[in-house]
Parts: structure tokens; sequence; C-alpha cells
């Protein structure tokens, strides 16, 4: 007893700090270890071998990455989840930041604008989908309605979500529909707190307004625009939900590895070697944007 | 001293509970069984009556407790496989013959108690055609038929009369009929076949390919798939698609006819009460805020205008079905397996099985021989029998013994036909022929790579 207590005055404040800083982390430490960092390892550890439902694996080595690397689909699914991510990422923000710009004018019920706005962000996935699904409907749906029956834009009737070479472009719509007010939430936080003096020199300079969002607004949002992408990015590269339930044809990373390693008698090693494949794509891309982008 | 009351009050707790402890733990050797039950029935009124023969079983026997399961049949593969990982496998469960199948093959199925539970029952007591859906090469039973559905093409039998066209039982007729009523411009369709990559879109496809005497493998188990016969079928499937409405399309299109704007469709037998019972049909119905749109009201003269065909014919006759098999698992709890044998022995009783059977009738048919007949499965609740007549009926319920699959040739079974179900090949291939414009040869070749993929 009496030692411990003389070991505890020994050390120094910056060692106590250090120590209580340790104690408090390491809770957090222990579960992401056991939540996050151990299924990553064991799924790692589980791309090298054949699952099988009952007894044993099999260790096959790299066999599960040679088969996904040897199959064109596998290609194909990134090429389609690279266009899903950059273009929902880049629209969302996009339209984020001038529905924010827009909203940070005063006009009248803006108040009520601000809630509505929010709406498709918290709305329920399922039931947003199922709108948009009756909505698109080729037979019954009100969008097929208007645009051949009442304006007569087109011939004959046609199934916008269901055909492939639009899917991925409604997907990536619905994307930057169902997600923009967040960006715009975290963009016009940041806009609210500007100097108004900065745009007051300007002004006092003779900058147009586009100058001023050039030089003044653009700089100010930098950091926040590029955290935005690289959340939206992640985000978006493992969307899974939205793209499924509302297309099922748009096959981006999580959606293919879904369909190798879920449907019928389940492939987990396959899945699990693609998973892996998607986790290492992902680490390598946000290093380069956190480095280059960020600057961290 | 804190020290040493902290060690004496730490020894009587012990003391306290350890006998209370050794106590439970002898119950627990001799105690109750419990086991799970999982059923693909999700929908909350079929669980309800799942319950109450459940607790009616519970009744008879307090000693064994079940826990009843609803899993999505589409997520049964999913669940299962996290299961068997967590160690926590269900002791029964409700699944499709192919999966059976599947999963028997890779050692999850207790063929054993399988065997011993269609022993109970009286093997001459099933349909011999049922049974063999669920047998394995070595004539072993991966799970025991439980109840089945018939597809077929339903048609507007007034439709065709007044166009002076056949019924849909030939390739020929089917496809002459479907491009007669095929009518965009007035948003009408000339028939529903799956176009999407999914389940329905095989089953359709499955009895043209049969009826064309096209097969994945020959009866030594050779793959034979990329055949002049397969490709024939595919190619008038894909011919048939393009009277359907726009985009791949699933079982759900089914509405459009519902609804009026569409001549035929493929269907289980499970359309039964839809056509016939309003408060069914209201789900599929446009809906009273849609005025504009045709087909927002119950058509109660639909069901005398629908007929189905249950057999296609083209060089061959098949048609098509799907027997839902009840299926011990294999695990190490073997009371909990044998008391999951005697519940699934009692599901086959005639009162408790004919209450599962109305949960659907003309959808969930019998399997057992005897039941069809039986007065008391003839009085649906939902007079679904009245509507149709006890022939209809009876005609449907025998064509459980003429289900015809890719997975048994000339009377053996071929797993590796099962597995590529499940895996969904053929429809992915269907799916690139009628929606990407993919050539039939090129998609072919896809399947056929993708299938030897599966058998190495």
């Amino acid at each position: 007893m009496e030692q411990s207590l003389s070991l505890r005055r020994s050390l120094s404040l910056e060692q106590k700090k250090a120590r209580l800083g340790v104690q408090l982390v390491l809770p957090s430490v222990i579960v992401i270890g056991l939540l996050i960092i151990y299924p990553v390892a064991y799924n790692m550890y589980l791309s090298l071998f054949k699952v099988n439902l009952v007894g044993n694996n099999t260790f096959i080595g790299a066999k599960n990455y040679i088969n996904i690397i040897a199959d064109a689909t596998f290609w194909q699914s990134v090429l389609t989840t690279f266009l899903y991510v950059v273009f929902s990422t880049f629209g969302t923000t996009l339209f984020g930041l001038v529905v924010a710009l827009t909203m940070n004018k005063k006009f009248p019920l803006r108040a009520i604008v601000r809630s509505i706005i929010i709406l498709p962000y918290v709305a329920p996935v399922i039931a947003v989908v199922y709108a948009w699904q009756f909505f698109f409907d080729p037979v019954n749906g009100i969008f097929i309605h208007v645009v051949v029956e009442m304006l007569g834009l087109y011939d004959q009737r046609f199934n916008l979500i269901g055909t492939p070479e639009y899917a991925i472009w409604v997907a990536i719509v619905f994307s930057i529909w169902k997600s923009f007010p967040f960006t715009y939430l975290m963009i016009i936080a940041r806009l609210q707190t500007i100097d108004n003096n900065l745009y007051e020199a300007a002004e006092i300079d003779g900058c147009s307004s586009w100058k001023k969002f050039l030089h003044i607004t653009l700089p100010e949002l930098y950091f926040v625009l590029g955290t935005l992408i690289l959340l939206r990015f992640v985000w978006n590269f493992n969307k899974f939900e939205e793209v499924y339930l509302l297309t099922e044809n748009v096959k981006t990373l999580p959606i293919y590895t879904y369909f190798k390693a879920f449907t019928g008698v389940m492939d987990l090693g396959q899945g699990s070697a693609l998973a892996v494949i998607q986790f290492v794509l992902l680490i390598g891309l946000i290093m380069v944007y956190v480095k280059k982008v960020l600057k961290w | 001293m804190k020290n040493t009351r902290k060690v004496i009050m730490m020894i009587v707790i012990v003391c306290l509970v350890a006998p209370f402890a050794l106590v439970a733990q002898g119950e627990a050797e001799t105690g109750p069984v419990s086991f799970e039950f999982w059923t693909t029935e999700t929908q909350s009124d079929r669980m309800a009556t799942i319950q109450v023969l459940v607790d009616t079983y519970e009744i008879l026997n307090p000693d064994v407790k079940i826990n009843l399961v609803p899993v999505d049949e589409n997520e049964m593969a999913t669940q299962l496989q996290t299961a068997s990982a967590a160690g926590n496998l269900p002791a029964l469960i409700e699944i499709g013959a192919e999966n059976a199948v599947a999963f028997g093959s890779d050692g999850l199925m207790d063929v054993v108690r399988n065997g011993e539970l269609i022993d109970k029952i009286g093997e001459d007591e099933f349909y011999s055609g049922a049974l063999r859906l669920v047998a394995s090469e070595s004539g072993d039973n991966y799970a025991v038929p439980f109840h089945g559905w018939i597809q077929g093409i339903w048609y507007r039998a007034d439709w065709f009369e007044e166009a002076g066209l056949e019924p849909p039982t030939t390739w020929e007729n089917i496809e002459k009929a479907a491009e007669y009523f095929y009518n965009p411009s007035e948003n009408q369709y000339g028939i529903l076949v799956g176009t999407k990559a999914e389940g329905f879109t095989e089953q359709c496809f499955t009895q043209f390919a049969l009826s064309n005497g096209a097969q994945l493998f020959d009866k030594d188990g050779n793959l034979i798939f990329n055949s002049p016969e397969m490709k024939e079928a595919v190619e008038y499937y894909a011919r048939l698609a393009q009277y359907n409405p726009p985009g791949p399309q699933t079982w759900r299109a089914r509405d459009y006819y519902l609804q009026g704007k569409m001549a035929m469709f493929f269907y289980s037998t499970y359309i039964m009460d839809d056509l016939s019972l309003q408060e069914k049909a209201a789900g599929s119905l446009t809906g009273e805020n849609f005025a504009e749109l045709a087909g927002s009201d119950f058509d109660p003269d639909l069901v005398t205008h629908t007929q189905m065909v249950p057999l296609i014919t083209n060089t061959d006759t098949a048609g098509f079905g799907v027997v839902v098999t009840l299926g011990v698992i294999n695990q190490p709890d073997s009371a909990a397996a044998d008391a999951a044998v005697d519940f699934a022995r009692y599901l086959y009783t005639p009162n408790a099985y004919i209450t599962f059977l109305h949960m659907a009738p003309g959808g969930m048919n019998p399997v057992l021989k005897g039941i069809a007949s039986n007065e008391r499965f003839q009085n649906d609740p939902q007079g679904i029998f009245k509507h149709y007549g006890a022939e209809k009926m009876a005609e449907i319920n025998s064509g459980m013994n003429d289900i015809v699959t890719f997975s048994i040739v000339d009377g053996n079974r071929i797993t590796a036909a099962s597995t590529i179900t499940t895996k969904q090949i053929i429809p992915q291939m269907l799916y690139k022929v009628t929606q990407e414009g993919m050539d039939v040869d090129a998609a072919m070749d896809w399947a056929e790579s993708e299938m030897k993929k599966l058998i190495d």
C-alpha cells in the first residue's frame, strides 16, 4: 500500500496526465478493438479460406482474391461504384452549397422553408424508396402519366428506375436528393460564422458577388467542404440499402458483395475477400484525399 | 479489517447462491426441451395461426418449449449461416425443396431424422412426386415435403374468346396471344414473364425450357446447359418478354392483371384468393387517390373470367411448382432435434395440417394424398374452394405429383442443379438478354462459365 502511494507520488504531473489519458481512452480502445478491429481481422483471416456451412474451413490461400480479380463483373462493379460515388458526392455537395447560400439570404417564410428542406434526410429510407417506385412506376406512376399522357414528351411509357442505362442515374439523383440536407446544414452553420466585415471590405473595394464568393466564402468553407466530401465519399462507397432497395440492378461493390456472399448457398470466403478489397480501396483513397486535399 | 469483512461477506454469498445454482443446473439436464422453429410464413396473420398450433402442441407436451421465428425466405441462407457460426441453429425450418437440397448437400440437414419423420407419417401417404424432390443421390431425405404450389398461366378467358384465340397451352398460342393483346399506347400488356434477376424469373423460364426438352444436366450429371433446345427456349422467352410491361418485371406486376391491364401472367396458385376476394385484391388496385388511372375498382367478375393453364406444350409438356418442406437441422442437441421431429409429426396430423394449409387455400396444397378429399379441407373458411369448385381444386392438388425441375433428370438427383438455382444464374442470364440486350449466345456462354465455377 505504502509502496504504491510512494510510486504515485513519484510520478510527475506530465506522467500523471498521460496516465489519466490512457485510462480515459482505454474503454473506447477496448470497445473499438472488439467491435471493429477484431471483425476486420477475422474477415481478413476468413478471406483465405473456403468457408463451409458445417465442419472445418479449408485453407485456399489467395484463391478467393484471384477468382475475384479474374471476374469481369467485379471490375464492372468497381466502375459502377466510382461513377455512383463521384457523381453523388459532388452532386450532394454542390446542391447543398447552392441551397445553403440561398437559405443564408433573408426572404419571407425562410424558417418554414429551412425546416421543410430537412425532410428528405430524416424520412426513413424504405418509405421514400417506395414512394419513388410508385412515382416512377411505368404503368401506374404519376411521372409517366404526366410526361407521356399529359405533356406528350415521349411516345411510349418506359421504366425509368428499372432500365439498366437509366438506373444508376436515378440512384445518383436519389442519393443527392436524400443527402443534400446534411451538407446544407453543415455549410450554413459555417456560413453564419463568417465575419461580415470581410464582405463589407470587399464591397468597398468594388468586388462583384461572384468575386466575394470566390475569394471570401469559398476559402472560408474550404475545410468544411473538404470534410463533407470525405464523409460523403466514405458513406456512399459503403452505401447499400438505398441503391439495393431502389434499383436492384445497380451493382455497386457492396451490392456485388452481397450477391456473391449471400445469394443461395453462401460463399463467405469470397464475400470476405471482396470486403477486404473494398476496405483497402477505400482506405487508400481516403489517405490520398486527406493528404492532398485536407492537407492534414 | 475491512478486507476481512469483505472476504467473509463473499463466502456467505457464495454459500447462499451455490445450492440454487447447482439445483438449476440439475434441472437443465432433465428439464424442458426448447428449440427454434423458423418459418417462412412471415405475414402476421399466418404467424398467428402457426402460433396457435405451437401453443396447442405445448399444452399437449408441457416439457417442450418452441420458439417460433419468422424468417424471410430470401434471408434464410444468411440467417442459417449466422446461426451456424454462433452455434445457435434452429432445430426445425420451413424451406423450399431446392434450398433444402442445396443446404443438405452442404451437410446442414439431418437426413436420419428427416427419414425417421417420413417413416412415422408413412412413405406411402406422400405424393411420390413430392418425395422425389427432397431425395438425395443416395436415397436419403434432405427434408420432408410439407405443402406446395403449382405454377401456371392465368389468363383472361373472356378476352381470348372475344378475340377468337386458343387458350395459351402451347408456345405458339402463348406468343400469338401476347402479341395480340400487347397495346402499350392504351397501357395494356400481353403477358407477364419474370425478367428481374431473381427466383420468379427462373420459375417462369423453367417451364418453357422443360417443355422444349432443355435440361441443365443429363442423367449422369454432365452439364448440357448450352444446347440448341436451351437456346431456343431463351430466344423464345426473350420474344415473350417484349410483350411485358416496360422494364424488368417480377411477380409484383400481377397487380396490372387485377387492374385489367394485362391478358396473361405467370403465377402460382397463391393468386386464387386475390382474384376472388375484394379485401385481398385491394392491395393490388390503383386506389382511390388515383382516380384518373384505370384499375382502381375490384372486378367481381374477374374470377369467372380467369382461367389457368398449368401445363405448357412445345416438344414436351411441362408443369412447374414448388414444394415447401419441413427440415430437421443437423445439430449437437439431440433432445431438441427429437422434439422437433415430434412437433413436425404433430403438424402432419389432419387437424393441424388442414389448419396450416387453410392459411392460403389454393396456394398451400397438401402433399399427403388423403387430405385433398378430406371434407374439412374442402370447406376452407374463406370459401376459395367454393369459388373455384372442388373439381378445379382437385386438379390443382393432383399437380403436386407432376412437378418437374432441373434437379431431377430421368429420376436421378442432380444436386448441382439446385445449387445453380439458389445462385440465380439463369435469371441473371435472362436479365442480361431481355434488359441489357446481350446476345443470346454470349449470355449463355456467360451462364455456362458461372455454372462450371460452381460445379468445380
